[in-house]
């Protein structure tokens, strides 16, 4: 038996914090989808398992649906999905969508009835409501018929997350229930969990594309292949992901930090298919001031999106180019003034400063 | 920068040349009369360091003297720096233009044209003023220090004059392009704020408020959205409620089906046994009738036996009791009758008593008509002595004569006026009185009565007369007395008249003492007092009546009397005793009445008795009739229940027989009772109960079918719009658009924060600029004026904007100052910014006839004013007063008319 492990596709997900940017990101999980069949095919695996959340809301956009069902009957074997907290089933989902009706080979899942599937027997967990305290994998019966068990589950393995204890689901689950393997979905990073002798037995697939900054491990699909019945299962994790999600902090100390940034921003490999949150503090140059407009610049240009945050940069106290290429007298008392009591924004001052020294540059002299 | 000398020809008043000068380095006085041309003195030398020699125009055409076609021409010899100058320029025609510096003793050329002006030019100021000399803000630093005539107020000086102020104030003057920078940001910051410090509105509103707009608009489509998304959320959550309810319903329903299938196969078995449970109690209750008839049957005949043995026994009694009833009937008829006649007999005696009751009346009105007769005769008499005692004090009264109240009144006031006549004749009348110590005589010649008159010693004796007196004491003296002439003839007639009148009032009484009158009038008082009295009794007898009717009253008593003796004449002797006439009239009456009572009381009795013994013998027939009827009745209805021929012994054995059947059939409906009884709720109505369970059930399944049917369409519609993935837009575009708030606000707090902080920073090193100009402009003035004014304060631009008293500690607009105070103000101002500029060079001060409205006090401490400052700066003074600074005792004086002379 071999198989694609998917899930958490979050499609039609918001990405407030990326503005005008989400719906291109939204776009690219549509795109990672097309390229989670391309996988199925060239790994030539016999059905797909979606564990869950396939997309992000039962309100989506129905178009999405039809376009995700599209996705879906294109591969040429069975997929078999359940429906996750962020989708499940109740009265209006995405499930109610006509389009499930027409794709032969899709089959959602919604009730705790085995299944049997190329090679096997299959157990779903399928999810019908957004929060419980209900262990998903309760169900499945420990005794089969001696071929291999596989389960399909949407939860929290336990240890994962003490604050949301969203379908608690063991960490011997497998085990438990005899399964040679639980494909598991709502944890957006790939993960494994090993029975005793080593042997993971439970995967998170993890989302297929990333979804945020800092996600780990995430844009991946996993091609499961199980010999026989008890034969360990052989997980292998595939990107599919296309996007970049990268995150620059950094603390400017002395000259050359902020250019440093810039050409690190300008190393990057692939921008247009790449997100990019640059956060500076520190201290930050007289010279090097048109840097910042020039960063600001190149991740307006070139990125997918692109946070620039100067708001803990400060103008360097010991820099005294802050004060001195300005003129005698009143300006450049102001500028002291702003640099050294810079009241109750120093963000405010610093940006002061820089439209000070910006004017005085635009002023002929 | 001093002036040494000044040279003008061909220029307006001055034709020929004429110098002034030199000048000395302190204190400089031109004078001369209105119209000499001080004034055109100073305009040259303005026009010699300042002007262009080309300059053309109206202004410079009027420099020309009037109707002469002559080029007006100027030379300046001035130092500067430690040099010695001299610019001369002809203007107007052939205009030219020499700037000569002194070198080793000589002038020698430095520059000519153009350059001379310019160069000439820079040395008051760095920035040479451009052209239009006629503005004062084109002349540099002489703005400040040369005062044309009416131009001592200061107002706002131009910049680079301020600029030069403050540089050398050594303050934190700005660079050369503070000026710009600042106006930059000024230009930055009114783009997006007003003058208050308002972000801007309208059509010149910055992009942050559009940007605002726009965030409002987009937060108000995040909400709508927000709002659909949860209609969505709502809609499901209740289409799943519908669907749980339908399936509750429908389950209830199955269950309730299920347990009406049961309901109803037990209802049909206890139907069945209801069925035979009602046949046996059929049979019971038949059996129950049989029993209970044959029972009846056979108690009836027995007891209609019974009944008709009594009736029997009863029939023979009652016959042997009417004779004996017959015979008491008579004897109380007999009684009755008896009693009758007694009463009969008793009525009669009526009038006999009736008799004796009339007589006993009559005996009584009798004898009160005897008493009112006397009566009234008793009064008659009373009231005859009555009226006699009033007519004897009536004519008691009549003879006694008395005045009355009021002629005693008239009667006293006549003696008053004779007394008061008397009095007055008294007083009128001379007296001579003479008290001899020896006895003698006295002659009256003259007075009231004349004659002799004996003297007793130490006794006086007067002598009264009128109009005087006179005495002879015989050979002693002829004593006269006289007086003022009285009226004692009128007097002595109004005396006559009172006697007179006294006399006619009182001969009547007899006397015309007033005493006795008095005396007369009371005894008539006590007379009219009895007779009142009198009166009074007379009219209390007769009580409102006449004695006539008293008399007539009588004779009515009379004649009744008269009517009673006619029946009764012994009355006539002797009055009837009325008490026992009464007395016997009541004996016999309450005979009567008894005997009449008694009688009638007997017979009553005797009547009830008999009407007593009469219905009971009607009774007594009315029973026999009864009993009879009786006995015939039970004889037929004892033959009718033993027409069956039965004998009673063969009835009480069907009886028997009967009640076994009975008591059998009742066994048999306890067994199925029994049964039955194991049935709790009655199973019938059981499936009628589940039955409309299972109707309501079925009911609201259906309804909730419905309700879901019409929710799942409402979700549907809701979730054919996409609600999340709209909400998803909107939260994507604020969130865009609060970036871009955020962004274009830190941008303008910036702007903000930099325009307050340069602002600040001007106004604080303005302030540390002028502040040395303001104490010593303040100083200046308080000793020219006093302290009264206070502080100067200075703008920006070092012009005195406002005083601070030290009473109010407001400031005071200057227009609020005198003409005086104010030329004391500019001038103290002007000298302390001359001081400023001169701190560096000596500089000249020109003042043309200025404190044209200060008071000689204080110009005299102007004075002083002007001989410090002259230590420092080179003061030159052009005036028509020359007197006012005589006192100056380094001043040099030029006298121009002399020079023009």
């Amino acid at each position: 038996m071999r198989f694609l492990h998917t899930g958490d596709w979050q499609i039609g997900m918001k990405a407030a914090a990326l503005g005008d940017a989400g719906a291109r990101v939204r776009e690219e999980r549509l795109a990672a989808g097309r390229r989670v069949i391309e996988t199925a095919n060239s790994h030539d695996v016999d059905f797909l398992l979606v564990a869950g959340d396939l997309f992000e809301d039962n309100a989506v956009d129905r178009v999405l649906v039809q376009k995700v069902v599209d996705i879906l009957n294109s591969f040429g074997g069975p997929v078999y999905v359940i429906p996750g907290n962020h989708d499940p089933l109740v009265p209006g989902s995405v499930w109610d969508h006509l389009a499930w009706r027409s794709a032969s080979n899709v089959h959602v899942l919604f009730e705790e009835v085995s299944v049997d599937v190329p090679g096997g027997i299959l157990y779903p967990c399928p999810v019908r409501e957004k929060h419980s305290g209900r262990n998903p994998t309760s169900w499945i019966p420990t005794e089969g018929d001696g071929g291999i068990r596989i389960g399909m589950a949407h939860g929290t393995v336990e240890g994962v997350r003490l604050d949301e204890p969203d379908y608690p689901i063991p960490r011997d689950a497998a085990q438990r229930a005899g399964l040679d393997f639980l494909a598991l979905g709502h944890w957006h990073s790939y993960g494994t969990y090993s029975t005793p002798d080593g042997t993971a037995h439970m995967a998170y697939s993890g989302t297929h594309e990333t979804t945020k900054f800092g996600e780990r491990e995430s844009g991946n699909v996993l091609i499961v292949e199980i010999l026989s019945a008890g034969a360990p299962p052989t997980i292998t994790p595939v990107r599919t992901a296309r996007l970049d999600w990268v995150a620059i902090e950094r603390d400017l100390r002395e000259h050359g930090d902020l250019v440093r940034v810039r050409e690190h921003l300008e190393s990057l490999e692939n921008p247009g298919n790449t997100l990019v949150d640059v956060s500076l503090s520190g201290l930050l140059m007289a010279d090097e001031r048109a840097e910042l407009d020039h960063i600001e610049q190149i991740l307006g240009s070139r990125f997918v999106w692109g946070k620039f945050d100067t708001s803990r940069l400060r103008p360097s106290p010991e820099d005294e180019s802050w004060i001195t290429k300005l003129p005698l007298g009143i300006i450049r008392d102001a500028a002291m003034r702003l640099r050294d009591t810079p009241g109750t924004s120093s963000e405010i001052a610093a940006r002061a400063l820089m439209e000070l020294c910006a004017i005085v540059a635009e002023v002929p002299q | 920068m001093n002036i040494r000398s000044i040279r003008v020809a061909d220029w307006r008043c001055f034709l020929d040349e004429i110098q002034v000068g030199p000048f000395e380095e302190g204190l400089s006085i031109i004078h001369a009369p209105n119209g000499t041309g001080k004034s055109t003195l100073f305009e040259a030398l303005r026009r010699a360091l300042l002007d262009g020699h080309k300059v053309i125009g109206k202004d410079v055409e009027a420099i020309r003297p009037w109707g002469r076609n002559l080029a007006p021409k100027v030379t300046v010899e001035f130092i500067h720096d430690g040099q010695e100058y001299r610019i001369a320029k002809q203007f107007l025609d052939s205009p030219c233009a020499l700037l000569e510096r002194k070198e080793n003793g000589r002038y020698r050329r430095l520059a000519e044209g153009v350059s001379a002006d310019e160069q000439t030019r820079e040395i008051l100021t760095k920035n040479p003023p451009g052209k239009g000399l006629a503005k004062t803000p084109n002349w540099g630093i002489a703005q400040v220090l040369w005062v044309p005539q009416g131009n001592l107020a200061i107002s706002s000086l131009t910049g680079d004059v301020v600029s030069d102020i403050r540089s050398m104030l050594s303050a934190q003057a700005a660079s050369g392009s503070t000026g710009p920078v600042e106006k930059r940001i000024e230009e930055r910051y009114l783009q997006v704020f007003s003058a208050k410090g308002k972000l801007k509105a309208g059509k010149d509103a910055p992009p942050l408020t559009r940007l605002k707009d726009r965030l409002e608009e987009a937060i108000a489509a995040r909400q709508k959205a927000y709002d659909l998304y949860v209609a969505f959320e709502k809609a499901s959550r209740r289409v799943e409620e519908l669907r749980t309810r339908r399936t509750q319903a429908r389950y209830n329903a199955d269950e309730t089906m299920k347990a009406l299938r049961n309901a109803r196969a037990v209802a049909e078995i206890y139907r069945t046994l209801v069925a035979e449970r009602n046949q046996r109690s059929e049979r019971v209750t038949a059996a129950e009738a049989q029993y209970k008839e044959l029972k009846q049957r056979i108690d009836l005949i027995k007891s209609t036996k019974r009944d008709h043995g009594e009736a029997q026994k009863m029939l023979a009694t009652l016959e042997s009791e009417g004779p004996l009833k017959d015979r008491e009937v008579q004897e109380r008829e007999k009684e009755a009758a008896r009693w009758k006649a007694e009463l009969e007999d008793a009525r009669k005696g009526r009038e006999a008593v009736d008799k004796a009751v009339q007589i006993a009346d009559a005996a009584r009105r009798f004898n009160e008509c005897g008493r009112e007769l006397r009566r009234i005769s008793e009064i008659i008499s009373k009231i005859e002595k009555a009226e006699k005692a009033l007519a004897e004090c009536r004519k008691k009264r009549n003879v006694h004569v008395a005045p009355d109240a009021r002629s005693l009144k008239v009667i006293r006031k006549v003696i008053k006026d004779r007394d008061d006549a008397q009095l007055r004749i008294d007083a009128s009348l001379i007296t001579l009185e003479i008290v001899p110590h020896k006895d003698g005589s006295v002659e009256v010649v003259s007075g009231e009565t004349t004659g002799f008159m004996p003297l007793k010693a130490g006794t006086p004796t007067q002598v009264h007369g009128s109009p005087e007196v006179v005495a002879e004491i015989p050979r002693l003296a002829r004593l006269r007395a006289w007086g003022p002439v009285g009226s004692v003839e009128e007097h002595r007639e109004a005396r006559a008249k009172a006697d007179k009148k006294l006399k006619e009032l009182t001969d009547p009484f007899g006397t015309s003492d007033l005493d006795s009158l008095e005396s007369v009038a009371e005894k008539g008082k006590e007379l009219d007092a009895s007779v009142a009295e009198a009166d009074t009794k007379l009219q209390t007898l007769l009580a409102g009546r006449t004695l006539d009717e008293f008399v007539q009253e009588r004779n009515t008593f009379e004649t009744t009397s008269k009517s009673f003796l006619v029946t009764y004449p012994d009355w006539g002797k002797t009055a009837p005793d009325t008490d026992a006439l009464d007395a016997e009239a009541e004996d016999a009456r309450l005979a009567f009445i008894t005997r009449v009572e008694n009688a009638e009381a007997a017979w009553d009795k005797a009547r009830s008795a008999l009407t007593a013994v009469s219905g009971q013998k009607e009774t007594l027939s009315q029973r026999l009739e009864d009993s009879k009827r009786r006995v015939t009745t039970l004889r037929e209805k004892l033959s009718e229940l033993t027409s069956d021929g039965k004998s009673l012994e063969e009835r009480e054995s069907e009886l028997l027989r009967t009640t076994m059947a009975w008591q059998s059939a009742q066994t048999r409906l306890a067994e199925i009772q029994g049964q039955l009884n194991q049935y709790g709720d009655e199973p019938v109505a059981v499936v009628e109960r589940l039955e409309a369970q299972l109707e309501a059930a079925n009911q609201e399944s259906n309804q909730a079918r419905e309700q879901e049917v019409r929710e799942e369409a409402r979700l549907e519609g809701l979730s054919a719009q996409g609600p999340y993935s709209a909400l998803v837009m909107t939260e994507e575009r604020v969130a865009q658009l609060q970036q871009e708030v955020r962004r274009e606000e830190l941008r303008v707090e910036a702007i903000r924060l930099l325009y307050d902080t340069v602002t600040a920073c001007r106004s604080e090193a303005i302030a540390a600029v002028s502040m040395p100009v303001e104490t010593t402009a303040t100083k200046t003035l308080q000793r020219i004026a006093g302290r009264r004014l206070g502080r100067i304060q200075v703008g920006e631009t070092f012009e005195p904007s406002t005083v601070v008293p030290e009473s109010i500690e407001e400031a005071v607009t200057l227009d609020n100052l005198s003409g005086g105070e104010q030329e004391q103000l500019y001038l103290a101002t002007r000298l302390a910014l001359a001081e400023v500029l001169g701190k560096e060079e000596r500089q000249l001060v020109v003042l043309d006839d200025v404190l044209t409205a200060t008071d000689t006090g204080r110009l005299a401490r102007v004075m002083n004013v002007l001989e410090e400052a002259a230590q420092r700066l080179q003061i030159l003074i052009l005036t028509c007063h020359p007197e006012r600074y005589r006192g100056l005792k380094h001043a040099t004086f030029f006298d121009l008319e002399t020079l023009i002379a």
